[in-house]
């Protein structure tokens, strides 16, 4: 199994709630606590799986403004597992989860600095790397029930902009959706084969103008009553 | 990238260690009978261990959970980290037997070299390692490069030569030819770190275009969709000005080379060998020292894409 | 668990339970997952009806909610000697704090009830607190309707029955072009966003129509940037468009609409304008056939839709048609002209409603389901026009914004597109017909209760709430000249008045969950002097003032009394009916809440409180004949009151067996029922049952038996407003009834209440000099703190501590204007100073910021040195709840002149670069003193409700695995 996502540009209003159900759920997940400093201070920040950014494509009036969710890409070739020097990080063969150990990591940033997607967050408190493990600690668990486990920002997700599965499957949605959405990975050239697509925002749709047949109208009395019944 | 001066010093403190020890080594074994004796072999070598230490203690203070720093050496299969790791550590018994057959003298030349080169090899290939560290970060442009591995050796070698020098100066075993070398490291050293700043200087990798897939529109960051800052935007958002960027190479180049290279030449005529060698150290490790933190400061991780860069 | 892999949750130790969000106002099924009194994890019902199993990002911060340090955890009274407004509080009993309360109120309800008025904020339980003040006597009850968007929701009940949001949603499984108006990341939250998905799914068309492009219209397939407060025009320029082309549902329009109906032509004379009645009152049309004038109500009569008639009396009549396409026809409304008011290309506006109407007329839908009409005529099939829109605050909130909303209801009518497959369908209880039959209570003698809730849909000048002199007889001055149809109160003047003595002083002033002394007030440091105002005497001239709310908000600094509420995972609560419903068009629907986890400190929900109170008071609904209590509490009001008989507050599971559905009587057992169904009920039409309500036979008798229509008398959508034009005549002097006196309230009305839907310039505009004042300036909803009142929450505020104010770049760039630098903003009211941000997706002439991230230092359990209390800022500094027109005389509401809808919207400001040095945000307001009892913050927060159980990553694993790639 490939497990991963993919992230319909199309879609996604950048309304946070993947980033926040991940919070929710992984601070008390297995890597949590997800600490945050200064919750109610200044310059409030924590550890956080999955950050929701925000571009804009092109010059007014023709921008486009793009909400851009990014976590872990769970990479076919994670360098972040390469440089690690402990082997907390680690990429599962059963399907390809990139994990932390906890127990194992020394904190020394390698990883972080490996990865161009900044998926990994020292949580300073723990003085550990945390990062998204695509709910390793729901989606196998026999006591949810079978359509709940799902990572946490897939489930949540309204503009329904999420979605979770096996890409080694090729009927699978994810990978079905990809392949009919021109799905792509990013930053495709540092060669890191990431798993997570982005599904690119669809063409502008194109309708039809109404074609008028009959005179156009320029006063009250250019039309003639229709009988019509009440 | 965020310049920690735990990492500066353990690059610039272990770097020159091993540099002064591959120094001594080979020195040492090309002659044999030189001033300085087995006792200035083993003092050199004593302060070329004792520099590799501090750095290697210092570079644990950059670590997060360092109860863990003892698992680091599990992953040498993949990780550069864990190679230089281990071979930091390896480095310590082998220096260990080399220091004992000074101290005890042996009687078989053939040994000596063999063990010298062995050493001296071992020693910049831990400095080449930690070079490794960086240059096989695909993240970061300016690192992942050959010049990184070869920077890091030979200013890690110049700062040994001149340590060296130093010392050797003290055992009045300063010879010219010996000044001469120590000048040529500089000049080698010194060659490759402009070449260096030319390399990184020209635009090519990751742009917002690629890391987002817009590749057909100016793209620019709206909101970074957090407040205040990051672990990421810690790590990875450290940025200098352009002018003081240019400024601080030039202290690089004035420091870590010309003031070292001019004291040797011109300096050496006007006071004595040791004044101007300990004046070309200080220069030396002042300038190395900068040259590491711009290493760093230079450094532009991808990650900046996400957070509004055009080009990293 | 299998995979290699530890049992990572305690799932004996957990518990899941089913309530109801209340983190903003749509009102989600969740799913709460419980550990030891913690919550563990809040995740969306997949069966509940509106939101399917997701869940936004405020409701998922549910915890950081319960968890907040802002939460009032006693009763606290002022402290004797202290001032208003500083915060020092001592702590009381509830038995100390209800004594004196009811003691305060009793002396007001024996003698002027009306000295008490009880305002709601983000109240979701309106058809209680209205019922209550209703039982109290007082007609000063309004909810924040009127600062919200009572312009929607007026403009919709007036026109075609229902509205957006709560009272309509677009058909997203079907409809092919999809209209967004104005909405500033607003209502609602959830529903929109599945909605969107589905139809870009399908592949239809989204267009959106905004100022700045973020949220919602970020994904819209086209973006087109109006200017603030121009929408009407667009939209009327659209049906120029349509008219010119002979493209309109002429079908529908004849069918379903007063379009036919005769309008008096006898201009400058009374009765001008006014339907041409019968005899029996009823509207009169000309029958094309029988060639003469008909019961307009009549099946099978074949109405004129144009035609300019003369009566046997003499009189000229019009069809309403005529006149309005007379209207729109004009030059006016070409596009060419249009687009010098709304900046939206002229070439833009035609082709927009050309594709509109190509898609209503050519790619129509049908659904075969027999129905029968409300004549009896049998039909195989419903007929669609797949366009649907949905318009929010963006059009609400101006001084236009009725007439605004009116004029894309008109647009959608004449595509044929409301409550048709694809279109705009209503939700039960609506459509309701136009309007709803209820009328605004006047005042009764001290100690009765009121004959009925003091907010009503007025539909004559006599249904105004003023005295014989014509003057307000409501704090809030609403239903009275100055805005006849303040169909949801002014809870935005009731401060400003109340303090004014105007129209008169007022005793006691209860605010149930509302921020009036900082973003829910316009002018907010004046609003806070006023609030600290003191008499002649040295007595503060707003007596007493109660705050009720569940957290430390600026407000509560204000209080006389503090009534702290349970939050909402604590609280039993009705998402009712009778109130602001949450049904789905197929579907009536309504909720509870129930507690998930035990309330750990000394808090009481509002609702109980109120129940007791009731009691306490012998409000006449709520004690027996021997005066004792008839209610043991909420639950028990809950169960047993009945509005009529067999409909109570709750529709599900009752009668005594909890088998029927909708109507019956009292269920014992009603709240057990609700929680074993997750909180929610949900009774779903029937498919012949779901379209064409206005005019759906079984529809229509269904509604009127559940109690939501008291006729089933089809449902007449009035394209042509008579209401209006009553009022119009009034303003003008041709009215048989009260008539206004102030040449203002002469003109406002004579100029406003234009019976067809027209574009005006806001009211701010027509005295602010463009010239001056060139920039619009708004403010959007983040859509991870829509509504704005969590950024107290620990992982909200991570993401949005700050806001900017946000303007074009070209724009800036052209007045020299750097991004992230420091801008003074000017209104004729004040200034603030602020960090610009430029952006692409903003128009032009608009800046904009995010509503109500600035909090006064100390508040909302924040320390001092927060960035929302240092770099956040408030817009309301610059809006006047007066218009700031310098007008001798009274003051007058900055509001629409129609429904009193707060005008936030219509503010024109200045922008220019701060002088070297002036950095920060100013205005400054002082410290909010800790809450007695309060701690202060920790560093650092790790909240989890079990200790994770690691991954435990074998060494042999690590030691043994070579590449990293798997194979």
């Amino acid at each position: 199994m490939k497990l991963g996502l993919v992230i319909d540009l199309d879609t996604c209003v950048g309304c946070n709630a993947c980033a926040v159900a991940c919070k929710q759920w992984n601070t008390s997940g297995t890597t949590g606590p997800l600490t945050d400093f200064e919750p109610y201070g200044k310059d409030p920040t924590g550890v956080w799986f999955n950050r929701i950014r925000n571009y804009e494509v092109g010059d007014y009036p023709n921008s486009k403004t793009v909400h851009f969710p990014m976590s872990c890409m769970h990479c076919d070739d994670a360098a972040c597992v390469t440089v690690c020097p402990t082997g907390a990080s680690y990429k599962r063969e059963e399907d390809g989860i990139v994990l932390v150990d906890q127990d194992k990591c020394m904190g020394c940033n390698y990883c972080a600095w490996a990865c161009p997607y900044g998926a990994r967050e020292l949580d300073r408190e723990d003085g550990v790397m945390k990062k998204c493990t695509l709910c390793v600690d729901r989606i196998y668990d026999q006591n949810l029930p079978e359509d709940e486990r799902k990572p946490a920002c897939v489930m949540t997700c309204p503009a329904h902009a999420r979605y979770f599965g096996d890409f080694d499957d090729p009927n699978s949605e994810v990978s079905v959706i990809t392949r009919e959405r021109d799905g792509s990975a990013l930053m495709p050239e540092l060669g890191y084969e990431p798993v997570n697509k982005y599904l690119p925002p669809r063409s502008k749709k194109h309708v039809e103008t109404y074609m008028n047949e009959t005179n156009p109208i320029s006063k009250v009395k250019d039309w003639v009553n229709r009988i019509v019944a009440r | 990238m965020h310049p920690a001066i735990s990492v500066i010093f353990f690059t610039v403190t272990s770097g020159a260690g091993y540099g002064l020890f591959a120094i001594t080594c080979l020195y040492n074994a090309i002659n044999p009978h030189n001033a300085l004796g087995s006792q200035g072999v083993l003092t050199a070598s004593a302060i070329a261990l004792a520099l590799i230490t501090m750095g290697l203690i210092s570079s644990t203070f950059h670590l997060a959970n360092p109860k863990n720093a003892w698992r680091a050496f599990s992953r040498i299969r993949t990780s550069w980290l864990a190679r230089e790791g281990l071979l930091a550590v390896l480095f310590y018994p082998i220096a260990g037997i080399y220091m004992l057959t000074v101290w005890k003298g042996v009687d078989s030349y053939n040994w000596l070299v063999a063990i010298s080169v062995f050493t001296a090899l071992w020693a910049i290939a831990t400095v080449f390692t930690t070079g490794m560290i960086y240059a096989c970060l695909k993240t970061i442009r300016q690192w992942h490069n050959a010049l990184t591995p070869v920077n890091y050796i030979l200013l890690g070698v110049m700062l040994g030569g001149l340590v060296f020098l130093l010392l050797a100066s003290m055992y009045t075993a300063a010879t010219i030819n010996l000044i001469i070398n120590a000048t040529y490291l500089i000049g080698i050293a010194a060659t490759a770190k402009i070449v260096y700043f030319f390399w990184i200087g020209s635009p090519a990798g990751p742009t917002i275009n690629t890391a987002t897939a817009f590749t057909r529109s100016m793209v620019r960051l709206l909101d970074v969709g957090h407040t205040a800052g990051t672990f990421l935007t810690d790590e990875f958002g450290y940025q200098v000005a352009r002018a003081r960027l240019i400024l601080l190479r030039w202290m690089v180049l004035l420091f870590a080379f010309a003031v070292p290279a001019l004291v040797l030449w011109v300096g050496i005529n006007m006071m004595p060998v040791a004044t101007a060698v300990t004046i070309a150290v200080a220069s030396a490790f002042t300038g190395v020292i900068i040259e590491r933190w711009l290493f760093f400061a230079e450094a532009r991780h991808v990650v900046n894409l996400y957070h509004g860069a055009q080009q990293c | 668990m299998p995979a290699n892999l530890p049992q990572f949750e305690d799932h004996g130790n957990q518990e899941h339970k089913y309530t109801t969000c209340y983190m903003c106002a749509c009102r989600c099924g969740i799913k709460v997952t419980v550990e030891g009194n913690q919550v563990r994890f809040i995740q969306g019902n997949k069966n509940h009806p509106i939101n399917k199993g997701v869940l936004c990002a405020k409701g998922n911060a549910g915890i950081m909610k319960q968890n907040s340090p802002a939460k009032l955890t006693q009763p606290l009274m002022r402290r004797e000697g202290s001032e208003r407004g500083e915060g020092d509080f001592e702590p009381v009993s509830w038995e100390t704090a209800l004594d004196y309360l009811t003691e305060r109120l009793r002396k007001i309800r024996e003698t002027d009830p009306k000295k008490l008025a009880f305002f709601t904020g983000r109240d979701q339980m309106q058809a209680l607190t209205g019922f209550w003040a209703q039982q109290f006597g007082t007609i000063n009850w309004a909810a924040h309707g009127g600062f919200c968007s009572v312009n929607m929701a007026a403009a919709g009940l007036y026109t075609i029955g229902h509205a957006f949001w709560e009272f309509g949603d677009p058909d997203w499984d079907r409809t092919k072009y999809f209209m967004l108006w104005g909405v500033a990341e607003d209502h609602s939250s959830n529903p929109i966003k599945i909605g969107l998905e589905k139809l870009k799914r399908r592949g239809a068309k989204f267009v959106s129509i905004n100022p700045v492009r973020t949220g919602y219209q970020a994904i819209a397939d086209e973006w087109v940037p109006v200017k603030p407060g121009t929408d009407a025009m667009l939209a009327l320029s659209m049906v120029h468009v349509l008219l010119k082309n002979d493209l309109f549902d002429w079908e529908y329009i004849v069918r379903y609409t007063n379009s036919t109906h005769l309008v008096v032509h006898t201009p400058l004379e009374k009765g001008d304008g006014l339907i041409y009645r019968n005899q029996e009152g009823k509207p009169l049309a000309w029958d094309l056939e029988k060639e003469t004038f008909v019961d307009a109500t009549l099946a099978e009569i074949k109405p004129a839709l144009f035609g300019e008639y003369q009566t046997p009396e003499g009189i000229t009549v019009k069809t309403a048609f005529t006149i309005l396409a007379e209207r729109y026809l004009a030059d006016e409304y070409a596009p060419e002209n249009a687009t010098k008011v709304c900046g939206v290309p002229a070439d833009m506006i035609e082709r927009l409603a050309m594709e509109m109407a190509h898609v209503a007329f050519e790619e129509s839908i049908e659904i075969k389901t027999e129905w029968t009409d409300w004549a009896g005529r049998k039909h195989d099939s419903f007929i669609g026009r797949p366009v649907s829109m949905h318009a929010m605050r963006g059009i609400s909130a101006h001084s236009n914004g009725f007439q605004a909303c009116r004029a894309i209801h008109l647009l959608q009518v004449l595509l044929g597109s409301v409550d048709v497959p694809g279109g705009h369908l209503a939700k039960p209880p609506y459509p309701k017909h136009v309007c709803p039959p209820i009328k605004p209570a006047k005042p009764k003698a001290p100690g009765e209760a009121l004959d009925g809730p003091p907010l009503g849909f007025p539909t004559c000048p006599e249904d105004l709430v003023i005295d014989d002199d014509g003057n307000p007889l409501r704090i809030d001055k609403a239903y009275s000249w100055e805005a006849p149809v303040a169909n949801h109160g002014l809870m935005h003047m009731v401060i400003t008045n109340a303090v004014n003595g105007d129209p008169y002083p007022i005793d006691t002033l209860i605010f149930f969950m509302a921020n009036m002394s900082w973003n829910s007030s316009m002018n907010t440091g004046k609003i806070r002097d006023l609030l600290r105002e003191k008499d002649e005497n040295g007595e503060y001239k707003l007596p007493f003032l109660t705050i009720v709310d569940a957290f430390h908000s600026e407000m509560v600094a204000f209080a006389d009394l503090v009534l702290p509420d349970t939050t909402y995972l604590e609280r039993y609560d009705t998402i009712s009916m009778l109130d602001r419903p949450i049904s789905e068009p197929d579907a009536v629907c309504d909720a509870i809440r129930a507690p998930v986890v035990e309330k750990t400190s000394d808090v009481r929900a509002w609702q109980e409180v109120m129940v007791e109170m009731a009691s306490r008071l012998k409000f006449p609904a709520f004690i027996n004949e021997d005066g004792s209590a008839k209610y043991k509490d909420y639950k028990d009001f809950i169960i047993n009151y009945e509005k009529a008989p067999g409909i109570g507050f709750l529709a599900g599971w009752r009668g005594e067996n909890g088998d029927k559905a909708l109507r019956g009587e009292p269920n014992p057992k009603q709240w057990e029922k609700y929680i074993e169904n997750e909180c929610f009920f949900e009774y779903r039409l029937a498919k012949h049952e779901r379209y064409y309500r206005f005019a759906n036979k079984d529809y229509l008798e269904f509604a009127n038996k559940a109690g939501f229509i008291n006729s089933s008398e089809p449902i007449v959508m009035e394209l042509y407003s008579e209401t209006l034009q009553k009022f119009r005549l009034a303003g003008l002097g041709l009215y048989d009834g009260p008539q206004p006196k102030d040449e203002r309230d002469q003109y406002r009305t004579s100029r406003f209440f234009d019976p067809l839907p027209e574009y005006f310039i806001p009211l701010e505009q027509r005295c602010t000099s463009p010239e001056e004042y060139p920039f619009h300036a708004i403010t959007q909803r983040p859509m991870m703190m829509y509504h704005s009142w969590d950024s107290q929450n620990a992982w909200l505020r991570q993401i949005l501590a700050q806001n900017y104010m946000y303007m074009n770049r070209q724009k800036a760039e052209e007045m020299g204007i750097e991004d992230l630098s420091w801008i003074w903003v000017e209104s004729k009211t004040g200034r603030i100073r602020v960090q610009v941000k430029l952006m692409e997706g903003t128009e032009e002439s608009t800046i904009w910021t995010w509503n109500a991230i600035g909090k006064q230092r100390g508040a909302w359990g924040l320390d001092p040195e927060a960035n929302e209390s240092n770099q956040g800022f408030l817009l309301n500094h610059l809006i006047n709840e007066h218009l700031p027109c310098g007008d001798t005389g009274r003051p007058i509401t900055n509001s629409d002149p129609i429904t009193g809808q707060a005008a936030w919207y219509d503010l024109q400001v200045k922008v220019y670069p701060a002088k070297k040095g002036e950095i920060g945000v100013w205005p400054n307001f002082e410290t909010i003193k800790p809450l007695p009892g309060s701690e202060g913050n920790k560093d650092t927060l790790r909240y989890q409700t079990h200790k994770a159980v690691g991954l435990n990553r074998s060494l042999k694993d690590i030691l043994t695995r070579g590449e990293t790639k798997r194979k």
